[in-house]
């Protein structure tokens, strides 16, 4: 079943288009991943999904969406529990507090709850975010190269923390990114963003959970060989 | 410690210094008292009471003034910061008056208030509310995009993101906006009281000026110097404490 379905999308900004009559479906439940370079059009895709640009063509796409940002988008005045009650609305205090609880241990923040998000690390302000939408009880999540910030270490620990949340929780994902390795560790299907329209598609069939090995096995190797050519031939061409 | 003997040497050894001068022969001791006399005027000033009664009619002039001029800035600069209308209706008439040196308009304001704190208070407002305003009409204009997109994923109610969202994210700006507001206050509340007071530390200042008294006049500099040093040193404590976030925001 389409949770997310994109029919003929096209987005112009002022002397420029960004996005080509681009199709795009994704199922209840399904983690996508968007792989492209940098003026691909990644991020005005997930733009337009979230409706924050004007658009032209068909996007159907539940209400209830969360997105995260590479700059973490946490709110610097309020502390780790008040983000992620900030979208709690019309629940009574002691389901928020029911609530902030759940995800601060969801997070691994449960000694930072009255902390303010600059004194976190990155990948602690990027779980901040991802507990505030899942809090917020978003069907949807985009993600807009969450780790793009991080170190290397920190992004496999929040590539593998983020798999188990989407086991538990079975969201709808669509993470863009730029890193091709992690595309095909964490999704279940790859599209490449080239020249504002998609030129490949990528299904990911490694079993679940995955876990860091995989990355070194041959199939692996041969998956991020094939999307590294699909992104650079059309940059030739 | 070392760092306390770092703040108070420089200005023993300039005491000294002072005192040294005044009474070397080479400058008038009447026109360049030394210390000891300014302090001691400030002691007769202190057990006569007249600078608790300066003190208490500059500071309520000052208050009221800062607190009228920075509500003001504060309010017109979050509409026209964050509302194309307002920002179109408000800042023609605000460019206008505000390349004006405030103390310019004291003589206007003397006239259309008279000599009583209305004018002065008046006039501190009027210059503190420039730079409130323009802190704060940047401070909402600059909100990083990211805030407001998660914001309105979260919440449908754009009160609570005024509230919760704009409004704060512009308080580093607001905050840095009533700082250069006090130290603009207390120009104005000193030029203010230099004509047509009875009461207030500019009003010493000037009264001094004619009687010659030139060691009061020094102390009352004294007393009005750390009295800006000390409000805005409470003002930074207090928005620490109110704002606790703030000190990692101005890193």
């Amino acid at each position: 079943m389409n949770h997310i379905l994109v029919k003929n999308l096209s987005v112009n900004y002022k002397n420029f288009c960004a996005l080509k009559s681009v199709n795009f479906d994704v199922n209840k439940g399904e983690f996508v991943a968007i792989v492209g370079k940098s003026g691909s059009g990644k991020t005005t895709f997930l733009k337009a999904l979230a409706g924050f640009v004007p658009f032209l063509g068909q996007v159907t796409i539940p209400k209830n969406i969360g997105m995260m940002f590479q700059n973490y988008a946490t709110f610097a005045w309020l502390t780790v529990s008040e983000n992620i009650a900030f979208g709690l609305d019309g629940k009574n205090s002691k389901e928020q507090i029911k609530i902030i609880d759940e995800h601060l241990k969801l997070a691994e923040l449960e000694d930072k709850r009255d902390k303010y998000p600059a004194e976190l690390s990155g990948g602690q302000m990027q779980r901040v975010a991802l507990a505030r939408s899942l809090a917020h009880n978003s069907e949807v999540l985009l993600m807009d190269e969450p780790y793009g910030s991080l170190d290397a270490y920190t992004r496999d620990k929040m590539q593998q923390w983020l798999l188990n949340i989407w086991t538990k929780y079975n969201k709808t994902i669509v993470f863009v990114t730029h890193n091709i390795e992690e595309a095909i560790f964490l999704a279940d299907r790859v599209l490449v963003l080239n020249d504002q329209k998609f030129v490949g598609e990528y299904k990911i069939s490694f079993t679940r959970p995955r876990n860091e090995s995989i990355k070194f096995s041959p199939e692996f190797n041969i998956l991020r060989q094939e999307i590294f050519e699909s992104l650079n031939q059309h940059l030739v061409s | 410690m070392k760092k306390f003997l770092w703040f108070i040497l420089p200005i023993i050894f300039l005491l000294i210094l002072w005192e040294m001068i005044s009474h070397s022969g080479f400058v008038s001791i009447t026109l360049f008292p030394p210390p000891s006399k300014v302090f001691a005027s400030l002691w007769e000033m202190i057990i006569s009471k007249t600078i608790f009664l300066d003190l208490r009619d500059s500071l309520w002039r000052l208050i009221l003034g800062l607190f009228l001029g920075s509500a003001f800035g504060v309010i017109i600069g979050l509409f026209t910061g964050r509302n194309k209308i307002f920002e179109n209706i408000f800042l023609p008439i605000i460019q206008i008056f505000r390349p004006l040196p405030p103390v310019a308009i004291i003589p206007l304001v003397i006239i259309w208030f008279g000599i009583d704190d209305g004018a002065k208070i008046f006039s501190i407002a009027f210059a503190v509310f420039f730079p409130v305003w323009l802190n704060t009409h940047i401070g909402v204009g600059r909100i990083a995009q990211e805030f407001l997109w998660s914001a309105k994923l979260l919440t449908a109610s754009s009160i609570k993101i005024f509230h919760k969202i704009v409004f704060p994210s512009a308080i580093p700006f607001i905050i840095a906006g009533i700082r250069t507001g006090i130290a603009v206050a207390f120009v104005m509340v000193f030029v203010s009281e230099l004509s047509g007071a009875s009461g207030g530390l500019g009003y010493r200042i000037s009264i001094s000026s004619l009687t010659y008294r030139i060691d009061e006049m020094i102390a009352a500099l004294i007393v009005l110097g750390a009295l800006g040093a000390l409000t805005d040193q409470l003002f930074v404590f207090a928005t620490n404490k109110i704002f606790p976030w703030i000190k990692f925001s101005i890193k």
